[in-house]
């Protein structure tokens, strides 16, 4: 379930998901006004972002675990 | 961090979850001015958008009974929950339930004859918990009776002035201000150490205040092959039948948190562990379905009872993880005031014991949170009220300034994310946190000893996003060194704490509770006795006060 893409022609820039992350993963992207994956390695696969999107612009992908951060 | 603000308020609550929100709100009740910050958004962050399954309710109307719930609670935590706590939770805990509902919290009626609870956690009524969940109906009750709510605020240390907390120091995620926020009195509820930081106990830990119960482990498990690990976790909860790899079926449905059950059996040998779903009747597909979908309405129940022996289950979540409302600040009243004046706690960081040394059933997570947080908010409200706050130790704001921002100042250093896997691929398998032995304790420690003194004054931020992570691993050390001290100290085992080189409880020697502070520069640990009428009958044998054996006994 971690975020994989907002689709931009999707979003309408409600802003909704970056509340919805307790991650700070999504910013708002201050030129196009739309929500950005920003911090994608920090997601820990709640899925709360898909489910409070109103406009169902965020795809979540199937991976169960996160990446691991090898380097220092 | 260019822009400086000072806010003052009467109350700091730093937590927006249900601890922080109850907290929050009946502070303002009481006539204070209340300021509730949060690193994330208040409502939906923390541990509470994640307490999906239920709520406990006391209700003598439901034919409850009052002391067979607290025996209960004393005989699951074997002994060392604190029982006027534990009372206190009951009692508090239906007036909770109703300010919820009142406030618009959902909470579906699941079972065909109506009855509002769940049927299976006898000698409790726990209260089926839906969608949504008790976070934003709080913060909406917080809105609306004046509470300024501050979101995307990363607290960083507790500020202190004559012996006293006067306050906190943050900073926002989102823009340029550095904020130092100037209360009469703090309620910390910035607890989830049950599954991960535990930011709260280590902010008092450094001010100060003393600590308790941090060696019981917190072992519910997890489903490894679904994703995002928590779909389907509603459903799991009333089907916790598993399967061996060799076949032996374990029926865990009389337990919540499994008590160590898996961790026995991998360190046996004979993972992986199945959810035995091909045991499941059409009753129990039902019933899971139903829970599913009450709990995550967005996350249809889909699993195939064939799928049974496909889905692997994992051992306790990983994280610092501390059985939940048990370990934490340690409250000298029963209003949540810490050992430090002007500081209050609730919610998990809240060391009320309550639950002793096994969280006993669902719901008492939530509901632990909601009466711990009232009781602290008005505490924290009369003693604003009752004591002058002392003026500011400019010096003190410099320091925390300085420690707020080294990470970003730094050229370069270690990346927060790595030092916190470091520190979780050490602390997290269950040879360490579960199957405890002095021998590896010792070595886990001197591990986090390692990453306490030479990588977290290193730690290294590229930006705010990262400052913040920094801040998390600092805390996340100072946790895990919590829980291996007590756990090194705590030589017997006991309810979720398990030695492997003391495998029997030891009575005489523990029915005590440790405590925890920072004296000197280092931890020190020691005992605070159970009071005596709180203990078992010692002159029933052994296996008949503690029904449960440990392998080795």
């Amino acid at each position: 379930m971690a975020i994989e893409r907002i689709d931009p022609e999707l979003c309408v820039g409600c802003a909704v998901c970056v509340d919805s992350c307790s991650m700070d993963v999504i910013r708002m992207d201050e030129k196009s006004g739309k929500a950005v994956i920003t911090y994608k390695e920090d997601c820990v696969l709640c899925g709360f972002c898909g489910r409070d999107c109103p406009e169902k612009a965020i795809f979540l992908s199937p991976v169960i675990c996160a990446p691991p951060t090898v380097a220092w | 961090m260019s822009i400086e603000r000072i806010y003052e308020t009467d109350v700091l609550v730093i937590g927006g979850g249900i601890a922080g929100s109850f907290s929050a709100i009946r502070a303002r009740e009481q006539g204070a001015d209340v300021i509730m910050v949060d690193k994330g958004y208040v409502g939906k962050a923390g541990a509470t958008p994640m307490a999906s399954l239920g709520y406990l309710v006391y209700n003598k109307e439901w034919g409850t009974d009052l002391n067979a719930c607290i025996d209960a609670v004393t005989r699951k935590g074997e002994y060392v929950n604190n029982r006027e706590w534990t009372e206190a939770v009951f009692a508090d805990s239906l007036s909770t339930y109703k300010d919820l509902v009142a406030w618009g919290a959902d909470f579906p009626i699941e079972n065909p004859d109506g009855a509002p609870y769940f049927k299976a956690y006898s000698p409790f009524t726990i209260i089926p918990v839906g969608t949504p969940t008790t976070g934003m109906p709080g913060r909406r009750q917080a809105e609306k009776v004046g509470v300024k709510i501050m979101d995307k605020i990363v607290i960083t240390d507790l500020l202190k002035a004559d012996g006293r907390v006067i306050g906190a120091v943050g900073y926002q995620l989102l823009g340029e201000d550095l904020c130092i926020f100037l209360a009469g009195a703090t309620v910390l509820c910035a607890g989830f150490t049950s599954v991960l930081k535990g930011d709260g106990d280590a902010m008092a830990y450094r001010a100060g205040a003393e600590l308790t119960t941090k060696e019981y482990a917190y072992t519910w498990p997890a489903a490894g092959k679904l994703p995002g690990g928590r779909r389907g976790v509603a459903a799991h909860n009333v089907f916790m039948r598993y399967r061996d790899s060799q076949g032996k079926s374990i029926d865990a449905s009389d337990t919540y948190e499994m008590d160590l059950t898996m961790e026995f059996l991998v360190h046996e040998g004979r993972a992986p562990i199945f959810w035995d779903l091909g045991a499941a009747s059409p009753g129990d597909v039902e019933r899971m379905r139903k829970r599913q979908e009450s709990a995550y309405p967005w996350d249809p129940w889909e699993f195939d009872p064939a799928q049974g022996g496909k889905i692997e289950m994992n051992g306790g979540d990983g994280g610092m993880n501390v059985c939940s409302q048990t370990g934490g600040i340690w409250p000298v009243n029963m209003k949540c005031a810490s050992t430090i004046p002007g500081l209050f706690t609730a919610g998990e960081c809240c060391g009320t014991r309550y639950v002793g040394g096994y969280h006993t059933a669902p719901g008492f997570g939530l509901t632990g949170s909601a009466v711990t947080g009232s009781r602290a908010g008005r505490g924290a409200a009369e003693f604003a009220q009752e004591n002058r706050r002392p003026a500011v130790d400019e010096a003190e704001v410099a320091r925390l300034k300085r420690i707020l921002a080294s990470p970003i100042e730094r050229k370069g250093g270690f990346s927060p994310r790595w030092a916190a896997q470091m520190l979780q691929n050490s602390i997290t398998p269950y040879y360490m946190k579960y199957i405890k032995h002095a021998s590896r304790l010792q070595a886990g420690l001197t591990i986090v000893e390692f990453l306490r003194d030479h990588v977290v004054p290193k730690l290294y931020a590229r930006d705010r996003h990262e400052l913040w992570l920094c801040h998390e691993t600092r805390n996340m050390v100072v946790s895990a060194e919590m829980v291996l001290r007590a756990s090194m100290f705590r030589t017997e085992s006991r309810a979720n704490h398990y030695r492997e080189d003391y495998p029997r409880r030891n009575d005489p020697e523990w029915l005590a509770w440790v405590k925890l502070q920072e004296r000197d520069g280092g931890m020190k640990l020691w005992k605070e006795p159970v009071p005596n009428e709180w203990w078992p009958d010692l002159s029933r044998p052994y296996e008949e006060r503690y029904p449960r054996r440990f392998p080795g006994e």
